[in-house]
């Protein structure tokens, strides 16, 4: 982990310094409607930060892995794939969420004193673990092993690509849970109308039963964690 | 120990690159890999170092299937491949984060072939020539101290004065306990350095032999009095060189350039002269 990181040093200051900025414009933003940066106001700014970020710095993880002239000496390393994944996870999840939070509630406590000189704010100290702060650590959680799949699985195009199977396979769920929706329903009458037809398109879109969570969260992430890790077991230069 | 028995690779939708490759490499030897462009030294190579897998057949180092999860095996195999791009850090910066992984690291050696090689452990290795890139890499290679060494064209980049400071090093690190394979098309670049030939032509094991045997029974030079039959390779032109059965003449220098010519050109000749032993002095 230390080596990956040692050798992202570059492209990780770039990118938080470039955070730290969008950071401090974003809680500024806040700060002006009612002179407080409320816990939905942190977790709103980080979470939309935090995620894209975290792709980024995922599919830059695995970039010694593709480049031809740096995959030799990547891949010849005496490290099985086990502790690859284990760093790459680590490094992309825990550590990365305790850093960018530090640096988050850093600049937002910066906001907040620059603003209460400046403006009518009082100065307060920032709170982070919200609700939606939680709620953005575990979409992320959930859904960062396929982007750490798609890292490792395209060579080429990798971002575009991962997004393009992610939304195919929301599209083809969403298409599932309606057919099972209509299925189920049928003898309700669920086509004879728009109305209905339009509210069951919007179930299967948004509706996550307690059945649905288990296997995104207990399923998918494991599933796509263990195919992270077989890809990069069968991977050659 | 290190062997490979009847190995096969071909690249997806490609002709086969290696077939049936079986080899041994033993210990306290330099071996020159050597072949044309594109007869799969690379291949072989990468294939030894577990960054491909072969299509048929098995390889084994120190008595391990090799491997990429067999940690303790990649801890005894270090490769210098022959393109290549170390992390825009400090040499010295590299060094700490890379040498955790191998054991038998020697910090010591490391730096005094870093001086060696004209180079600062503070220098930044983006600020490097390509042939520095590769003098540092040779020396973190050498440093590892790994049982097997494997080098990819490794005197590509370098100016002449470092060929022979490569040569010179080489020769003084290899030991009992460590194997070392170059693999390159200059054949030229290995004079003296290596002890046993390895040729590769047309997807095969051409020669296989210990120079000591080569001397020992061929015969390199411009012949004067040579009987055609015992010529068994010769170069037209003002050079004129030869290479002969040496049937009791005196023993001469390798040439390793002459040699790969004449076994690319006369494989069976080379080595039915090498496997017969002529002990009848010339008449």
């Amino acid at each position: 982990m230390l080596r990956d990181l040692v050798i992202l040093k570059g492209t990780i200051t770039t990118s938080l310094c470039v955070a730290s900025g969008l950071f401090f414009i974003s809680f500024l933003l806040r700060l002006r409607g009612d002179h407080e940066l409320s816990q939905v106001d942190f977790a709103s700014v980080f979470g939309k930060f935090y995620i894209i970020l975290g792709i980024l710095f995922t599919f830059s993880i695995f970039k010694e892995a593709h480049n031809q002239k740096t995959n030799h000496l990547y891949f010849s390393l005496p490290v099985s794939s086990y502790e690859r994944i284990t760093s790459a996870w680590l490094s992309t999840v825990p550590v990365f969420t305790v850093v960018l939070t530090i640096i988050a509630a850093i600049i937002g406590q910066f906001a907040i004193l620059i603003a209460s000189m400046f403006s009518e704010t009082t100065f307060h100290l920032v709170s982070i673990f919200s609700e939606e702060y939680w709620g953005a650590v575990t979409f992320y959680t959930i859904v960062q092993p396929i982007f750490l799949y798609g890292a490792l699985r395209f060579t080429k195009n990798r971002i575009g690509k991962t997004l393009l199977l992610v939304l195919l396979f929301s599209f083809g769920l969403m298409i599932y849970n309606f057919m099972f929706y209509g299925i189920l329903n049928y003898s309700y009458d669920v086509f004879s109308g728009e109305e209905l037809a339009y509210e069951a398109f919007d179930l299967a879109s948004k509706d996550f039963s307690g059945i649905g969570q288990f296997v995104f969260i207990g399923i998918v992430t494991p599933l796509m964690l263990a195919a992270a890790y077989f890809k990069l077991v069968e991977k050659e230069v | 120990m290190i062997a490979l028995h009847n190995i096969q690779f071909y690249y997806p939708k490609s002709k086969i690159v290696l077939d049936n490759i079986s080899l041994q490499f033993a210990p306290g030897n330099i071996y020159g890999l050597f072949g044309k462009n594109g007869e799969g030294k690379s291949t072989l190579i990468k294939i030894m170092t577990g960054l491909l897998f072969p299509k048929a057949g098995d390889y084994q180092a120190f008595g391990n299937t090799i491997s990429r999860q067999n940690i303790a095996c990649l801890q005894d195999i270090f490769v210098v491949p022959e393109e290549f791009e170390l992390p825009a850090l400090k040499i010295s910066v590299y060094e700490h984060i890379t040498s955790a992984f191998y054991p038998n690291f020697s910090k010591d050696e490391f730096y005094s072939l870093i001086k060696e090689f004209n180079l600062s452990p503070h220098q930044k290795i983006s600020t490097l020539s390509f042939g520095q890139k590769k003098k540092v890499l040779i020396a973190f290679g050498i440093a590892t101290n790994t049982r097997l060494l494997l080098m990819d064209e490794p005197t590509n980049a370098l100016d002449i004065p470092s060929k022979s400071q490569f040569r010179k090093i080489m020769a003084s690190v290899v030991d009992q306990g460590k194997c070392i394979v170059i693999s390159t098309h200059q054949v030229r670049d290995l004079h003296s350095l290596i002890n046993h030939v390895v040729i590769l032509d047309h997807s095969h094991v051409t020669f296989d032999q210990p120079l000591s045997k080569v001397s020992e029974n061929l015969w390199f030079g411009k012949p004067s009095h040579a009987k055609p039959e015992s010529i068994i390779y010769s170069e037209s032109g003002f050079a004129g060189k030869a290479v002969l059965m040496r049937q009791g003449k005196n023993e001469t220098e390798v040439d390793l350039e002459l040699l790969f010519n004449a076994v690319l050109d006369q494989p069976q000749r080379v080595n039915y002269a090498i496997k017969t032993n002529y002990d009848q002095p010339q008449v």
